[in-house]
């Protein structure tokens, strides 16, 4: 290995000249940078290689490159994982829109160093003081013995509700198609 | 005199302006304070409340008791945990999970998947930093899996196995090291570093005997005992195996990573130069040898 490391270095290291940088007297340089450092030096490479462009090679490059945008789910007659396309709700007083991944926008946030926990459902649209109703009565009837301690920002088209309550929401929205 | 000088005050007025927030003064020798404090205590708490922990966010250790004789150390020590802090850890993935990747096309099964594939879906973060050495796949929705795969994870349970060999696919355990983790995480990030993919190390030694069995389904172990232990776990769990020879999708399903590769189709030593869309290959003898073994 340790003759490994010259050959090495005179491969990866910049072959940008470094005067070209000085001639522009506007731009601010910095030299805390790997790019505008004064060591850095034009070296030859003298170590061999082959610049290839193989279209099959590179089929393999592009394979693991991550994606740019968020993909449309594929369309199935029938979902295994249990997710599911949104319906349709031309005719709905609210509306709870899906996020960006394509999920229910229903989050637990946990305060106080794990202490207490709170779900927040975010994105509704429409009428919230009709959907607070709807959701009112299915959370009452799931905690029965508590009183159930639901907040809703009409504003900010949110709903915090105390406690973990995650899953039932997910599953009760699921029920009306949302 | 005195009518005189009410007259020009009075003749002043009409080009002065009008008296308002922005021009009057305070009464003089009043209190003027330089900040408004925002909040119970003016500020100066920042929410915090008064003294303690809380005050100065050094929130006491996992299992301290102020001072008692702790509940973990009342008793005597539990060896299973030792070195907990050291050990590897494979966080898991189910196969529901795996599923709805697959159904939401963050991953493309017609391609075999492997880590690289499930961190690219950006739904799923792994901290090889905190000691997370890939992932594990688990039994959760294995009765409902049904799709031909060529999966590579870290870490799977016999049912998993058994589900996955099922369902036609094919799985396999393999170890990668920090460095080669560090590469996968974000692949467009490695490749624009301009470095040379590096070899993938050999697992440590109290990993080896694990990715060399075949009834893990280890990367190391003899290809020809793999198969005769699919038929084993194909009787016990009593599934006829599918023949994989016979499939139309035979290619994928034996497309194998080499043990010293990291991703499919690319050779440790190589530089990936995305710019001009070609791959730079080492031709030095010495590398050759160096990345060869």
């Amino acid at each position: 290995m340790t003759t490994m490391r010259p050959l090495l270095f005179t491969i990866f290291t910049k072959t940008k000249p470094f005067q070209c940088l000085r001639k522009t007297s506007l731009h601010q340089i910095r030299n805390s940078s790997y790019e505008s450092s004064k060591f850095l030096v034009d070296v030859e490479v003298s170590t061999k290689y082959e610049a290839t462009k193989i279209p099959e090679e590179w089929k393999y490059v592009e394979r693991i490159l991550p994606p740019t945008l968020v993909p449309e789910p594929q369309p199935l007659p029938e979902y295994q994982s249990g997710w599911k396309p949104q319906g349709d709700h031309k005719d709905s007083p609210y509306f709870v829109e899906r996020s960006r991944n394509h999920m229910m926008p229903v989050y637990l946030d946990v305060r106080q160093r794990g202490v207490k926990r709170h779900t927040i459902i975010k994105k509704i649209q429409g009428d919230i003081w009709l959907f607070e109703k709807d959701l009112r009565t299915f959370l009452e009837d799931l905690i029965k013995p508590k009183p159930l301690r639901l907040q809703v920002n009409e504003f900010a088209r949110k709903i915090c509700i105390n406690g973990d309550h995650v899953n039932a929401i997910k599953y009760w929205l699921g029920e009306k198609n949302f | 005199m005195g009518s005189n000088t009410t007259e020009k005050a009075l003749s002043m007025l009409r080009f002065l302006p009008r008296v308002c927030l922005s021009n009057i003064r305070p009464h003089p020798n009043s209190r003027i304070r330089d900040k408004r404090g925002r909040g119970q205590h003016g500020g100066d708490k920042h929410g915090c409340g008064n003294k303690g922990s809380g005050q100065r966010q050094n929130y006491m250790r996992l299992g301290y008791e102020t001072g008692n004789n702790p509940f973990y150390l009342r008793f005597p020590h539990e060896p299973y945990y030792q070195r907990h802090h050291l050990r590897r850890e494979y966080p898991p993935v189910s196969l529901l999970q795996l599923l709805k990747f697959i159904e939401l096309n963050r991953i493309d099964h017609t391609k075999p998947i492997d880590l690289v594939s499930v961190v690219n879906t950006g739904l799923y973060k792994l901290l090889p930093d905190q000691r997370q050495y890939g992932i594990q796949l688990t039994d959760e929705g294995a009765d409902v899996f049904n799709l031909k795969i060529n999966i590579e994870v870290q870490y799977a349970t016999e049912v998993v196995i058994a589900a996955i060999e099922k369902a036609g696919g094919v799985i396999t355990t393999a170890y990668y090291d920090q460095h080669s983790l560090q590469c996968m995480l974000n692949t467009k990030k490695f490749f624009e570093r301009g470095v040379p993919i590096p070899k993938r190390m050999m697992p440590p030694p109290d990993a080896i005997e694990y990715y060399s069995d075949p009834a893990k389904r280890g990367y190391l172990a003899d290809p020809d005992k793999i198969s005769e232990e699919r038929l084993v776990l194909a009787q016990k769990y009593g599934y006829s195996l599918p023949e994989i020879e016979k499939d139309p999708s035979y290619d994928m399903l034996t497309e194998r990573k080499d043990p010293r590769q990291i991703f499919y189709g690319l050779h440790p030593g190589w530089v990936v130069n995305l710019r001009d869309k070609a791959i730079l290959k080492p031709q030095d003898e010495e590398l050759l040898k160096y990345y060869a073994n």
